[in-house]
């Protein structure tokens, strides 16, 4: 398994699913950079995320 | 009479009314449905069918006596594993959760009981929401009634099962990345996920707060804004829930489409995801059937399947991280395998492909607010294929993606699901509609219409 890829999923905390489960943890982390690489991200700096942070109304 | 266990609720309500059904005698017919195909299609988790006989006898006293509560008193529902039936457990069809037993309904359960309706039990579910037919877990995957070699679609597998075979006429499903319009898709009936915030979610098990939709499933068009007439409404617990009165749905089901504006997305199942001829050759002749019913249907380009699909996965893999990140460090083991491996990525998302795709996502929300406001509706694909066999795990990981659902989710608008065809092999294949924000209405009309002249809701699965 790819060294970064391990030290990604001990930082994650999955130190128990690397052990018994790690053609899974290996799959997810490149399924994990397939799904984020097809975005194509806004460039423009105010492009605000969805949903937008709003007040509630008074207490 | 035909058989009670295909009358939909809206003809069961006029049966009631003229006195020649009651519940108790409905309730009793469909529970025998159900005792003779569950051990086929494994629709139920638990079937509460004490319950459902008791709450029986009390509609069948309170329309004796001229207490109506509405269309719905004395229907039978069924209801996805996910939501919350006061003293059932809720086990999202998993080994984790298979002791946690809800101390309240839901807030769409409450709906429900207030309008009378009949609580059968909980429904098979992809686990979590997410995982897919799996056959290591505590309870048997669903099965589609057409064929039971097949899948019926999910996550919500189960409701699409039950409802297409005539164990009950109506079912609550979940939809995050399709999971309503997925088995209504495939199973040949009605599925709707609502405008977001429409539906109160509170009291479901959440899979990605900013994508979950709670919705109708049934056999027919009418019987789902009856149905989501119960549903719908503002509900302060719920952060996600809308502000709006929008409540009728019912009314102007039957006004056809002449003078409407159609957009249809095309390139979804022609050029992103090239769908089988059998869908296609469906989503022609609902063209056609629009157009002769007067509707205008003009082609209409989005951005691509891919990267709505490719938001959805980093937003609904990042929030589902966020919840089950406990588990997966403890009891890796605990979830079945396919839900573990779709679950697992959220851990490999940064914080800046979360916020960037949440980002994007507010640009796509434009993009298809452009085209709504030249079209009343959108018409697309749902499935690009008929169910998969469900023990042919390569062709259900194959076709499982293969769908247009996914743009909906990303943007909150209304999408339809419905049946526009039978393939070769005698499996259903299905368009979508989708509408502005909170005019749900609107899509449920066309529906409406197309329904009234295909009439496919009268064909039943052979079961």
């Amino acid at each position: 398994m790819d060294p970064t890829i391990a030290a990604l999923a001990k930082a994650a905390g999955l130190d128990k699913a690397l052990a018994q489960f790690p053609e899974d943890i290996e799959a997810a982390a490149t399924q994990a950079m397939g799904h984020a690489g097809v975005v194509k991200y806004p460039t423009g700096p105010a492009a605000e995320p969805w949903p937008p942070m709003q007040a509630e109304s008074a207490l | 009479m035909t058989d009670l266990h295909w009358l939909s609720a809206t003809d069961i309500a006029k049966a009631y009314a003229a006195r020649s059904l009651s519940p108790v005698e409905l309730t009793t017919a469909l529970l025998k449905r159900i005792d003779y195909l569950q051990p086929k299609l494994h629709a139920f988790i638990r079937l509460d069918a004490g319950a459902a006989m008791e709450a029986a006898k009390t509609a069948e006293a309170e329309l004796a006596s001229g207490r109506s509560r509405g269309p719905l008193h004395g229907i039978p529902v069924g209801i996805k594993d996910i939501i919350d039936v006061s003293g059932l457990p809720t086990t999202g069809h998993s080994k984790i959760l298979v002791d946690n037993v809800a101390k309240q309904d839901a807030a769409c359960v409450s709906q429900l009981r207030k309008a009378g309706a009949i609580i059968l039990g909980k429904l098979s579910t992809h686990e979590f929401a997410i995982g897919g037919p799996s056959f290591d877990l505590p309870f048997p995957p669903a099965r589609n009634p057409w064929n039971p070699r097949h899948h019926p679609g999910g996550s919500s597998s189960g409701s699409g099962a039950g409802v297409a075979s005539g164990m009950f006429p109506l079912a609550l499903g979940t939809d995050t990345g399709g999971s309503i319009r997925n088995p209504a898709s495939v199973c040949g009936i009605v599925g709707l996920k609502p405008t977001y915030g429409l539906v109160s979610r509170r009291g479901v098990f959440p899979l990605a707060f900013t994508l979950d939709h709670v919705g109708p499933m049934t056999r027919t068009v009418a019987d789902n804004a009856l149905l989501l007439e119960a549903l719908a409404g503002h509900d302060p617990k719920d952060p996600g829930s809308a502000a709006t009165k929008t409540n009728n749905f019912s009314r102007g089901l039957d006004r056809g489409v002449r003078g409407l504006r159609v957009g249809f997305i095309r390139h979804f199942h022609e050029v992103d995801i090239p769908a089988h001829p059998d869908v296609t050759a469906a989503l022609e002749d609902v063209e056609r059937i629009l157009e002769a019913e007067g509707a205008l249907v003009e082609t209409i380009k989005l951005p691509s399947l891919t990267e709505f699909a490719g938001i959805n996965r980093v937003i609904l893999c990042s929030e589902a991280w966020s919840i089950h990140a406990p588990w997966l460090r403890d009891r890796p083991g605990d979830y079945g395998a396919l839900a573990r491996r779709r679950l697992l990525p959220g851990a490999f998302m940064t914080a800046g492909e979360y916020i960037g795709a949440q980002r994007r996502r507010a640009e796509l929300i434009a993009a298809v607010n452009d085209k709504l406001r030249d079209y009343d509706v959108l018409m697309c694909a749902s499935s690009m294929d008929p169910a998969s066999e469900i023990e042919d795990a390569v062709e259900t990981a194959r076709t499982y993606p293969r769908q247009a659902r996914v743009p909906f989710n990303v943007t909150g608008h209304p999408a339809l699901a419905m049946m526009s065809g039978l393939s070769g092999n005698g499996l259903p294949v299905s368009v979508q509609f989708a509408g502005r924000y909170f005019e749900d209405a609107t899509v449920l009309r066309v529906a409406a219409a197309y329904e009234k002249v295909a009439g496919w809701h009268e064909k039943h699965p052979p079961i």
